[in-house]
């Protein structure tokens, strides 16, 4: 499976109803020990409702500036929320289905 | 607005694909620039978790670009242990020179450039 | 000495962006058809590119990241291939201006017919591309550009009648032109002044340098004194338009045209002052656009690039240039006016100025990136503000290009 695979895909809840588009991917280095970096798994997707341009992770930290910016870019991806990777149902070549009851997880990047 | 529940804390770096990782620089351990990163291979165990294989590079940023899927054959390979560091670019711990994402600049340099008088010492 | 050195960078920089061979005769264009009524946006240009300027310096010294790199990453692969696609063709198109200006200003010197110059002119900016250093490049032709500073002399030479250029400034007592062609060279003016190349050359020109944060106020100087310089002589070449050409209704349409004033005003040896200023602008103005078109497309793929590597460990980069080089010598071989060429570059400017420097100051404002050099509230509003302007300028600029046929 590539990453782009995932990248913009739609995604719908298990009763079919759409949720919104893939934006990014998250990965959590805390896999295999590697020789120097730790093996990369994959924590969770990060699920815009309304658009797939991925918009330059103002809605992830905690910076707003340049305010015009931060602002325009901070509504158009509001509601962003993040499912973890195990309330993924499948992944088809369309859409990508979620469990029943998965869970929204706060999209905020751990800060520093 | 939203009261969306908080993710557990994190046992390591966390990393957002196409906020930290796509379309970075990546230098070799002599921070010679070897590609921007396309695309990822991603792996997945039976027990259903999946992890970073490999960094793609070359033929896959044309696909990318159209949206589709780029031949195998295009697609030039790291694999992600060889990942040394991530920061504002991707850090191997190979040389570039070794890599088959380099091979076309290694013949533009033997075949081209370095045919050129003066091709082998810096700018004075 | 060494001071004027060290803010080299930033004057070979403005060069190319305000007095290359296509804004040495808009400018003077624009002299003789509007006075200095015009002189307000080559003021707000000056700031705008001061501006993005500073923050691409500022990205590039603390993060040792050139401008397309952060292009690339920030907006991703299709948004960042149409700006390279667009910035491309305005660095082809103005280094085949240049390479054929250069022809054009040692004809000026020599009377020998351009055609012969052009050959020479592009393998002597190989050669310096090829051998030089970056350190020396910048300096000798930031140093000789400073020539042009005869067209300041030559208004004071000149003698105007200094309330008349006050009130043309104030947009008083010039003859009728329609408000479409203002507005057009308005455009035209302001997309010069922030023509996308400088970023790409100066954050590049950082990284050759290998600024860190250490040099983050040379940065600064270089900024404020190349840019206000740039656009200062560029409203002196209006102005010396505006004395000489105007009253008499002449039209410019050639480089001799262009300097004229300085001949008129200041005898042979100012002109011989202009004449090299004009041959040094339009040599670094064809090193900037040579460059960055290496610098552009090799940081857009990640290859090895900078004057820094020996050629051999920077092939494609080298390869890329050697190739801009033969097409624009291929194009001016058709005999194609280099002057004409850089005005469709305005198009280009369209797709390439918003999408260039929306990234820096988005860029300018990551800590990843900047740490606590991120930009201050100051310059955010700044920033914010002149991108206001760059979208309004850009949505504007083909409808009046193609209302006005390019300002005829």
């Amino acid at each position: 499976m590539l990453l782009s695979d995932l990248l913009d895909l739609s995604v719908r809840d298990h009763d079919g109803t759409h949720v919104g588009y893939v934006i990014d991917a998250r990965f959590v280095l805390d896999g295999a020990p590697g020789p120097t970096l730790a093996g990369a798994r994959l924590h969770g997707l990060l699920v815009s409702p309304r658009t797939h341009t991925s918009m330059l992770g103002y809605e992830r930290t905690g910076v707003r500036a340049p305010a015009p910016i931060g602002a325009f870019l901070g509504w158009l991806h509001r509601g962003t929320f993040l499912v973890r990777w195990p309330d993924v149902a499948r992944v088809d070549d369309q859409h990508l289905v979620l469990r029943d009851g998965y869970v929204r997880v706060d999209p905020g990047l751990p800060s520093g | 607005m939203n009261a969306l529940e908080p993710d557990e804390p994190a046992a390591g770096k966390v990393l957002d694909a196409r906020l930290h990782l796509l379309d970075r620089q990546v230098l070799d351990p002599d921070d010679v620039p070897v590609a921007t990163l396309a695309d990822l291979d991603l792996e997945v165990a039976e027990d259903g978790t999946v992890t970073i294989g490999a960094m793609l590079f070359g033929g896959v940023f044309l696909a990318r670009l159209a949206g589709g899927r780029p031949p195998r054959s295009l697609m030039h390979k790291v694999p992600w242990r060889d990942v040394v560091e991530v920061d504002q670019t991707i850090h191997l711990s190979v040389g570039a020179d070794g890599l088959d994402a380099t091979w076309v600049e290694r013949w533009v340099r033997d075949h081209v450039i370095g045919r050129i008088p003066g091709a082998g010492h810096a700018p004075e | 000495m060494k001071r004027l050195l060290g803010v080299a960078l930033g004057i070979l920089t403005a060069i190319g962006g305000f007095l290359d061979i296509g804004d040495l005769v808009t400018n003077a264009v624009v002299g003789s058809r509007f006075g200095l009524s015009l002189a307000w946006v080559v003021a707000v240009g000056v700031v705008g590119i001061c501006v993005f300027a500073s923050m691409s310096g500022r990205v590039a010294a603390v993060s040792g990241r050139a401008t397309f790199e952060i292009i690339r990453e920030r907006l991703g692969p299709r948004a960042a291939a149409a700006n390279l696609g667009a910035s491309f063709l305005i660095n082809l198109l103005t280094l085949t201006a240049e390479v054929g200006g250069i022809a054009l200003a040692l004809q000026l010197a020599s009377s020998v017919e351009p055609r012969l110059w052009i050959p020479v002119a592009a393998f002597a900016v190989w050669l310096v591309i090829w051998r030089v250093r970056f350190k020396i490049m910048e300096n000798v032709t930031g140093l000789l550009g400073l020539c042009l500073i005869a067209f300041a002399v030559a208004v004071f030479l000149l003698g105007p009648d200094w309330s008349e250029l006050a009130a043309q400034v104030m947009g008083q007592g010039l003859p009728e032109e329609s408000t479409t062609v203002y507005w057009y060279y308005a455009i035209a003016l302001f997309g010069a002044a922030m023509t996308p190349y400088e970023v790409f050359f100066f954050s590049s020109g950082a990284v050759e340098e290998g600024w860190t944060v250490k040099d983050l106020s040379q940065s600064r100087i270089n900024v404020l004194v190349g840019f206000p310089l740039g656009g200062l002589l560029s409203v002196a070449i209006a102005a010396c338009a505006a004395i000489v050409l105007l009253p008499q209704a002449i039209q410019v349409e050639t480089l001799s045209q262009v300097v004229l004033p300085v001949a008129i005003g200041g005898g042979k040896l100012l002109l011989a002052f202009v004449i090299v200023g004009i041959v040094a602008a339009t040599f670094g103005a064809a090193l900037e656009t040579a460059l960055s078109s290496g610098y552009t497309i090799a940081q857009f793929f990640g290859w090895s690039w900078g004057k820094f590597r020996k050629p051999r460990a920077a092939a494609r980069f080298h390869l890329t240039m050697i190739i801009c080089l033969v097409v624009a010598v291929g194009v001016l071989m058709t005999g194609v006016d280099p002057v004409l060429v850089t005005e469709y570059s305005v198009v280009f400017s369209a797709v390439a100025l918003p999408l260039t420097y929306l990234p820096i100051l988005i860029v300018a404002n990551d800590p990843q990136y900047m740490g606590e050099h991120v930009n201050s509230r100051v310059m955010n509003a700044v920033g914010s503000l002149y991108l206001g302007i760059i979208l309004i300028a850009a949505l504007a600029a083909i409808p009046l290009m193609v209302i006005t046929g390019a300002g005829a």
